[in-house]
C-alpha cells in the first residue's frame, strides 16, 4: 500500500512540475501573485471566465547570472570558473539547460553554489563580465474558471490577449453570413448553382484542344492535403512546414484550394494534369509563422515551380524578410497568385502579398458579376504619406459560393478571396500549358495577359475590380500571340471617367491645388530586370489643351523584379487658373531589358508604351471652399501597435488601413464633396504649404508628432485666417498599459506607441490657443442638436479660451471600465469646442474629442452633419445657433482637474515616426526636412488629336487575338436551379484565425491526455491491489507458499521508501 | 522457477510497472517538449537525426569544359554562374556562363561577406560559398543541419544547388518573425546565422 502511496506521490509530482516548468520559461520573474483575468468567451456574452494566478519563490542556492553581451557556454563557464576562483567557494556548478537555445549564444547562465554564498556572489558581482546575479525564481501558475454571468457585455481583458489577429490569415469565410451577396433574400434562392467554376470560365474549350495544364509545377501553400484524396490524380509531392507532425488537411482549406486548380472529377479543377506540390504551411489552428514560410518558399524556389497559390494574407507589408522573398520568388520566374484579402467592403484593406506590384492580387465577385461584400479593396498604404497608393486588386473572378474539393470526398461550396485566388491560379497553370515556347511564360507576360484580356465590370471602380473580370479564352489568345514587352497598370489616366476612375473622377483638378498624383504599374515582360531609357515624355495635345497641365514623372530606377513604379504627377499650369475644360496628352516611356537569348553579348530588348493623360479642370475654388486634409501626420500600418480609435473593437486591435480620404475616410471623402467641398491631400509637414489657399485644415485622428517649425507656421497661418478642425482621440497612459498583449506571431509584448490618437503631440500644437484635450476616457450615446451620436472611446476638453463655445455631455467614463470594470457616469463631459481666434481677420479653432463617427472602419453612428457645422463654421465664421444655444452648453474648462496626459514612458514612437529621432534619452525632433519639390517634365507639344477613347485602345502591342482561333466557342449558359432546402451554399471553416490558440491545443492536451491514461492505469492497480489485501483468504488455496509470500511484501516496505 | 516466483513478488512488480509509468510520462513530456521545440524548428539539433544528403562537391576544377552554365537567375543587376563567376547581367553569355574577358567578372568573389560567413550581396554570398576550400563547412553544416532544413537539403543536388538554397534568407535570418537579424549582412553560407542586431 506504501507502493502505491509512494508512485502516486510521484506522479503527483510530476505532473504539477510539468506546467511550473513551462513557466518558468517565460515567467518575467518580476511580479508575485499578480492575477490577470481572461476570459473564454462565447461571441460576445461571456460565460466562463479563466483566472491565472501567478506567484514567484525564491530557490535556495541557485542564482542567475547575467552577463554583458552574448556568449558561448564555454566561454560562459569560463568566466564563472575565473570570478570564482578567487572566492572560498567550492561546491559550486552550473546548472544545465537543456534547450534549443543552448547551441547559441547566450547572455545568462544559472550557477547552484551550495557553500559560502554570500562571498561568491560578491566576487562574482566583480567580473568584469557579469552584469548582474538574482536569485533564481520559480514561477507558479494556475488556472482556474469559474463562472462568470450574469453577462456584463464588456471585457476588456480578453480581447488583447490574443494576438494580433489580423496577421497572415487564410482567406475564406465562414457560411451564413457572406452566403447572401445579393440582397434580396427572394433571389438568392434562384441564384445561379454553378456546376463548375472551371466550366463557367470555359476551360472545356481549352480542355478539349488537349490542353490541361499538363507539365505545369504548381504550389499550394495552405493547409495540406490527405494522400489519397480521390480528386487528385498527380499530386507530386507533399511537405509539411509547420510544428504539426502531419501532412493532411485537417481544415479543408487546403483541399478546397488544390480541387480549385486541379480536381479531375466530380467538381472539376481548371488543370487536372498539372503538377501538384502541396506546401503544408498552415496548421489546423490557421497559425503560420513568416520563418516557415521563408524555408518553404526555398524550397519552391529549388523545385522551381512554376506557378505558386498563396490563398494567404495579412496587412503587415513592412515584414520585410516576407516581402523580400516573394521578390526572390517571382524574380525566379515563379507566378505568384495571392487572395486579395476579405476585409472588405472598407478601403484601405488590401493584404499581403497580394499588394505587391509583381503578384497576381486577385478579388472576389459573385456569379452575378457583383463584386463581393468580403473583397478588400482601395489602394496600397505602402506609398502613404507623401505619395499615392498603386493600383490593385489587379484582377477579381469568382469568389462567392464556389464548389470544391470537399476535405476527404466530394464536393463543397465555399465563399472568400482565397477561392477566387486558386481559380486565376488553375487558369494560370492551364494557360501556361498552352503555350509553345515556355520561355516566353513568366510572372510579368501572365500578368499582362490577364489584365489585357479582362473584361471591365460596369459601375464599379479601379480600386474594387482593378482590370477587370478573368476571361479565360481571350487571356489563351493573348498569351498565344504574345512577344516580350513592357505595359501600363492602369494602362491610361482619364481623370474625368467616373465611376471606373473613382476617386481621381470625384474631383477635377485647379490651378494652386496640390497634384493629383497617379501611381502607374510598370509590368516588364521582357525579363527580370529592366530599366527606364533617358526619361520619360511628355506630350501635351495642343487641340486638346494639353498644355493647360503640367506633368511631373518620377520612376523606379530599377524594375525590379518584373515591375516597378511610374508615378505622374498632374497640376495645372498658371495660364489655366480661370479655365474650364478637358486636357489631354501622353506620357512616353520606354524600357529596357537585357537579351538572354541574344547571340551578342550586351544586348537589349526594348520596348516604348504610351501613356494617354486626361483631365478636367475646372477655375479654382474659393478659399473657404478649399479643405486641407493632413495626411502627413497619419501613420500608415507599421509594424509597431497603433491601437484602434474604438476600444470597443476587440478583434481587429490595430489601425492599419492608412487614415486616408481615399481608404477608411472615404465616406467623409465623398460626403464633403457632396457639400460641394474640394478636399486636398498634405502628404508633407505643414510647412509646406501656402496657408492662403485653404479655408481649413482637417487634422483627424493623428498619430504622429509635430517639428517646432510646424508649430510655429500654424500659429503664424491661423492668425491669417487658416481655420482648423482637430478630430482628436483617447490617449491615457494606463489605459495603454492595460491593452498591451502578448504577441504569438513575433514572440514579444506590444505596448501601444500611442493611444488612438497622439494627444499630447496635439496638445503642443493647440496649447499655443489655450486649448488643451485631457487624458480622460469617454464612451456612450448621446443626442447633440436632434442627432443621436456615439462616442466611441474619446477623450474630453481639458482647457478652452474664455470666450470659447464649449458643448458637454454625459458620458461613461470608459478608462475605469477598462481599468478596473467599474461603470460610472461622468456629467458635464467638454467634447465639443469651437473658438473664434480674436486677431483681425484670424481663423476660427474646432476641436472634437472623437473621430470615430467619421472614420469608416467600426462606426457605428455617423456624425457628418457635426463635421458640416464644424465647417460652417471655421469656412464662413457662422455658428450654427443649435450649438451656440445648446442647452448642453457649458462654461469653458480653464483649470485643468484631470492631469493633461503625458507621453507613455519607453513608448517606441521614434521607430516609426517621420519626425522623432532616436536620441541619448529623450527621443528628439530631427531637422525638418525639405519639402517636396517636383520637377515638371519638359513638355514636347504634339499638334495631333488624341485618341477618342482611351481605355479600348490596345493595353498591349503587337498582340493579334485574331490570329488565335478557338475550336468550337460556344456560348456558356449557366445552369440556374434552386438551392434545395438541405443545401447549404457556404461552409464553415470552424473559428477564427486565434494564433494564440494553438498553445493549448497542442502543449496541454496531450498532458491531460497522459494523465488520465496514467490515473487510469493507476486505479486499475490500486483496485487490484485492495482487492488482493481485503481477501487474503481467496489466495490461500492459490498460492503454494503461503507465509513466505506474506512475508516478503512487509520486508520491503520498509525498504522502499528510500528508493 | 525462481524466476516466476520472482514475478510474483509484489515489489517486483511495482517496479516494472513503475518504470514503465517512468518510460511513459517521459515519452509522453518529451512529445510535448518537441512540440515546442518545432515552433523554433531550426534551433533545434536533434545529435541523433542527420539529413540524408547527397551532394556532389565539384572539385573547383576551372580546366573543366562546360558549354551551358546555370546561374543565379534573380539578380537585379548581378548573377553569379556556377563557376563561381560573378558578373553584371550585361556580361552574361548565351549559353549562361559569365563572359570571363568582361573586366567587373571575378570568380569567387566574397567581397561583401564578413567573417563569420554572412554577405550583403546575395550574388556574393553564393560565389564565395562555391570557393572549393568552402567544402569542408558545408559538409559540417548538413552533418548537423536541423529537421527543419531536411526537405531543402536533401532535395539539393550539387554544390552549386547547394550554394543558391544555403544563401537564401530563412527562418535562421529573422528575429520576432517579422525583421531581420542583420539587415545588411543577412546571406550566409556559413554555419552560424546571421548577427543578432538590436532592432
Amino acid at each position: 500500500m506504501a507502493l502505491v502511496t509512494l508512485w502516486i506521490s510521484i506522479l503527483v509530482v510530476l505532473l504539477c512540475g510539468g506546467p511550473s516548468l513551462v513557466g518558468t520559461e517565460s515567467g518575467d520573474a518580476n511580479s508575485s501573485a499578480s492575477p490577470t483575468a481572461a476570459g473564454l468567451h462565447c461571441q460576445n456574452c461571456p460565460q466562463l471566465t479563466l483566472k491565472v494566478d501567478f506567484s514567484t519563490s525564491i530557490i535556495e542556492h541557485e542564482y542567475i547570472v547575467v552577463f554583458n553581451g552574448y556568449f558561448t557556454a564555454r566561454a560562459r563557464s569560463h568566466f564563472i570558473a575565473s570570478a570564482l576562483r578567487s572566492s572560498t567557494a567550492l561546491d559550486w556548478h552550473i546548472v544545465p539547460r537543456d534547450n534549443p537555445a543552448s547551441d547559441y549564444p547566450s547572455d545568462f547562465e544559472v550557477v547552484q553554489i551550495r557553500q559560502a554564498a554570500r562571498e561568491s556572489l560578491l566576487s562574482l558581482q566583480d567580473h568584469p563580465y557579469i552584469k548582474r546575479v538574482t536569485p533564481q525564481r520559480k514561477v507558479f501558475r494556475s488556472l482556474n474558471f469559474f463562472d462568470d454571468s450574469p453577462c456584463n457585455d464588456t471585457r476588456w481583458t480578453q480581447k488583447w490577449q490574443s494576438s494580433r489577429p489580423l496577421r497572415r490569415t487564410s482567406l475564406s469565410l465562414g457560411s451564413g453570413f457572406w452566403h447572401a451577396t445579393g440582397r434580396h433574400s427572394s433571389r438568392r434562392l434562384l441564384r445561379a448553382i454553378p456546376r463548375h467554376v472551371a466550366q463557367i470560365l470555359q476551360a472545356d474549350v481549352l480542355w478539349q484542344m488537349g490542353h490541361t495544364g499538363s507539365g505545369v509545377k504548381v504550389a499550394v501553400f495552405d493547409t495540406g492535403l490527405s494522400e489519397k484524396h480521390p480528386h487528385f490524380k498527380n499530386v507530386k509531392e507533399r511537405t509539411n512546414w509547420t510544428n504539426e507532425k502531419t501532412l493532411d488537411d485537417g481544415l479543408g482549406h487546403g483541399t478546397f484550394v488544390a480541387g480549385v486548380i486541379a480536381s479531375m472529377r466530380e467538381c472539376q479543377g481548371f488543370a487536372p494534369d498539372s503538377e501538384l506540390h502541396i506546401f503544408r504551411v498552415f496548421t489546423n489552428n490557421q497559425v503560420s509563422y513568416t520563418s516557415w514560410f521563408l524555408d518553404a518558399f526555398n524550397y519552391a524556389i529549388l523545385k522551381k515551380m512554376d506557378v505558386l497559390n498563396l490563398s494567404i494574407g495579412g496587412p503587415d507589408f513592412m515584414d520585410h524578410p516576407f516581402v523580400d522573398k516573394v521578390w526572390e520568388l517571382t524574380a525566379n520566374r515563379v507566378i505568384m497568385v495571392s487572395a486579395i484579402g476579405n476585409d472588405g467592403p472598407l478601403y484601405g484593406t488590401l493584404n499581403n502579398p497580394a499588394d505587391q506590384m509583381d503578384v497576381i492580387g486577385v478579388g472576389g465577385i459573385d456569379f452575378e458579376d457583383n463584386i463581393a461584400r468580403f473583397s478588400s479593396r482601395g489602394m496600397t498604404t505602402w506609398e502613404l504619406p507623401g505619395g499615392y497608393g498603386r493600383l490593385k486588386p489587379d484582377i477579381v473572378t469568382y469568389g462567392s459560393g464556389v464548389r470544391g474539393s470537399g476535405m476527404k470526398e466530394g464536393c463543397r461550396s465555399l465563399s472568400g478571396t482565397s477561392v477566387a485566388s486558386p481559380v486565376v491560379a488553375g487558369a494560370v497553370t492551364l494557360l501556361a500549358s498552352t503555350v509553345l515556347n515556355r520561355e516566353l511564360v513568366n510572372p510579368a507576360s501572365m500578368k499582362q495577359a490577364l489584365i489585357a484580356s479582362a473584361r471591365r465590370l460596369p459601375g464599379v471602380n479601379m480600386f474594387e475590380q482593378g482590370h477587370g473580370k478573368l476571361d479565360l479564352l481571350r487571356a489563351y489568345q493573348v498569351l498565344n500571340s504574345y512577344q516580350p514587352q513592357a505595359s501600363l497598370s492602369p494602362s491610361y489616366i482619364d481623370l474625368s471617367e467616373c465611376p471606373y476612375m473613382w476617386p481621381y473622377c470625384s474631383q477635377p483638378i485647379y490651378y494652386g491645388g496640390m497634384p493629383t498624383i497617379v501611381n502607374v504599374t510598370i509590368l516588364n515582360g521582357m525579363g527580370v530586370t529592366g530599366r527606364i531609357v533617358d526619361k520619360p515624355i511628355w506630350q501635351p495635345y495642343l487641340p486638346q489643351n494639353g498644355d493647360h497641365i503640367d506633368v511631373a514623372v518620377s520612376y523606379s530606377p530599377i524594375l525590379w523584379p518584373w515591375a516597378g513604379y511610374l508615378a505622374i504627377s498632374i497640376s495645372v499650369a498658371k495660364k489655366a487658373a480661370s479655365w474650364e475644360g478637358i486636357a489631354q496628352g501622353h506620357v512616353m516611356v520606354t524600357v529596357a531589358s537585357p537579351a538572354e537569348n541574344d547571340s551578342q553579348v550586351g544586348g537589349e530588348l526594348t520596348s516604348t508604351v504610351k501613356l494617354p493623360v486626361k483631365v478636367k479642370i475646372v477655375p479654382t475654388p474659393p478659399r473657404s471652399k478649399r479643405v486641407l486634409w493632413d495626411q502627413y501626420h497619419n501613420l500608415r500600418y507599421p509594424p509597431g501597435y497603433f491601437p484602434r480609435d474604438n476600444l470597443r473593437m476587440k478583434n481587429d486591435p490595430l489601425d492599419w488601413n492608412g487614415d486616408h480620404i481615399h481608404t477608411n475616410f472615404r465616406d467623409m471623402y465623398q460626403h464633403l464633396r457632396s457639400m460641394g467641398y474640394f478636399v486636398e491631400v498634405l502628404g508633407s509637414p505643414i510647412t509646406c504649404f501656402d496657408a492662403s489657399q485653404y479655408g481649413t485644415l482637417l487634422m483627424v485622428d493623428s498619430e504622429e508628432e509635430y517639428f517646432p517649425e510646424e508649430i510655429i507656421k500654424l500659429r503664424r497661418d491661423v492668425e491669417n485666417g487658416l481655420s482648423v478642425i482637430v478630430f482628436s482621440d483617447w490617449y491615457n497612459t494606463s489605459v495603454m498599459r492595460k491593452v498591451k498583449f502578448y504577441d504569438e506571431n513575433t514572440r514579444q509584448w506590444w505596448m501601444p506607441d500611442t493611444g488612438g490618437a497622439n494627444v499630447p503631440a496635439l496638445n503642443d500644437l493647440v496649447s499655443v490657443w489655450g486649448m488643451a484635450f485631457s487624458d480622460g476616457l469617454y464612451e456612450g450615446d448621446f443626442t447633440m442638436a436632434d442627432h443621436d451620436m456615439y462616442y466611441a472611446s474619446g477623450c474630453s476638453i481639458a482647457l478652452f479660451p474664455d470666450d470659447g463655445i464649449v458643448i458637454a455631455q454625459t458620458l461613461k467614463d470608459q478608462g475605469l471600465e477598462v481599468l478596473k470594470q467599474e461603470t460610472a457616469v461622468v456629467d458635464n463631459v467638454p467634447i465639443l469646442g469651437l473658438y473664434q481666434t480674436p486677431s483681425e481677420g484670424g481663423g476660427r479653432i474646432a476641436l472634437y474629442g472623437d473621430s470615430n463617427c467619421i472614420d469608416d472602419s467600426h462606426r457605428q453612428k455617423d456624425c457628418f452633419w457635426l463635421l458640416d457645422a464644424l465647417l460652417q463654421f471655421t469656412a464662413y465664421g457662422m455658428t450654427p445657433p443649435s450649438l451656440s444655444h445648446s442647452k448642453n452648453r457649458m462654461a469653458p474648462p480653464t483649470s485643468t482637474e484631470r492631469p493633461l496626459p503625458e507621453r507613455l514612458e519607453g513608448n517606441h514612437l521614434y521607430r516609426y515616426s517621420k519626425v522623432l529621432e532616436a536620441y541619448l534619452g529623450d527621443p528628439k525632433p530631427r531637422p525638418l526636412p525639405a519639402c517636396p519639390h517636383l520637377s515638371w517634365a519638359k513638355p514636347q507639344p504634339l499638334n495631333e488629336t488624341a485618341p477618342s477613347n482611351l481605355w479600348k485602345h490596345q493595353k498591349l502591342l503587337s498582340v493579334d487575338t485574331d490570329k488565335v482561333t478557338l475550336p468550337n466557342m460556344r456560348a456558356y449558359r449557366p445552369q440556374v436551379r434552386p438551392l434545395s432546402p438541405g443545401e447549404s451554399g457556404a461552409w464553415d471553416i470552424p473559428g477564427g484565425i486565434m494564433p494564440g490558440r494553438y498553445n493549448q491545443d497542442v502543449g496541454q492536451t496531450i498532458p491531460v491526455f497522459a494523465f488520465l491514461g496514467a490515473m487510469v492505469v493507476l486505479a486499475f492497480f490500486v483496485v487490484q491491489l485492495t482487492k488482493v489485501r481485503s481477501k487474503p483468504k481467496r489466495r490461500k488455496p492459490r498460492v503454494k507458499r503461503p507465509l513466505f509470500l506474506q512475508q516478503s511484501p512487509q520486508t520491503h516496505t520498509g525498504r522502499t521508501p528510500t528508493v | 522457477m525462481v524466476l516466476r516466483r520472482l514475478l510474483r513478488k509484489r515489489w517486483v512488480l511495482g517496479v516494472v510497472f513503475g518504470l514503465s509509468l517512468i518510460y511513459f510520462l517521459t515519452s509522453t513530456l518529451k512529445q510535448e517538449e518537441r512540440t515546442i521545440r518545432d515552433r523554433t524548428l531550426l534551433q533545434a539539433r536533434d545529435p541523433e537525426h542527420r539529413i540524408a544528403w547527397k551532394v556532389r562537391f565539384s572539385l573547383g576544377n576551372s580546366s573543366r569544359q562546360i558549354t551551358q552554365c546555370r546561374n543565379s537567375i534573380q539578380g537585379q543587376a548581378l548573377l553569379t554562374d556556377e563557376l563561381g563567376y560573378v558578373c553584371e547581367r550585361k556580361d552574361l553569355l548565351v549559353n549562361g556562363c559569365c563572359n570571363v574577358n568582361a573586366p567587373s567578372s571575378r570568380q569567387y568573389m566574397c567581397k561583401s561577406c564578413l567573417l563569420n560567413g554572412c554577405c550583403s550581396v546575395y550574388e556574393h554570398c553564393v560565389s564565395c560559398c562555391l570557393q572549393p576550400d568552402k567544402q569542408l563547412l558545408l559538409e559540417r553544416f548538413l552533418n548537423r543541419a536541423a529537421e527543419g532544413f531536411q526537405n531543402l537539403f536533401t532535395a539539393v543536388e550539387d554544390h552549386f544547388e547547394l550554394c543558391l538554397a544555403k544563401c537564401r534568407t530563412s527562418s535562421q535570418s529573422v528575429q520576432h518573425e517579422n525583421t531581420y537579424r542583420n539587415p545588411q549582412a543577412k546571406y550566409c553560407y556559413g554555419e552560424s546565422p546571421p548577427e543578432l542586431l538590436p532592432i
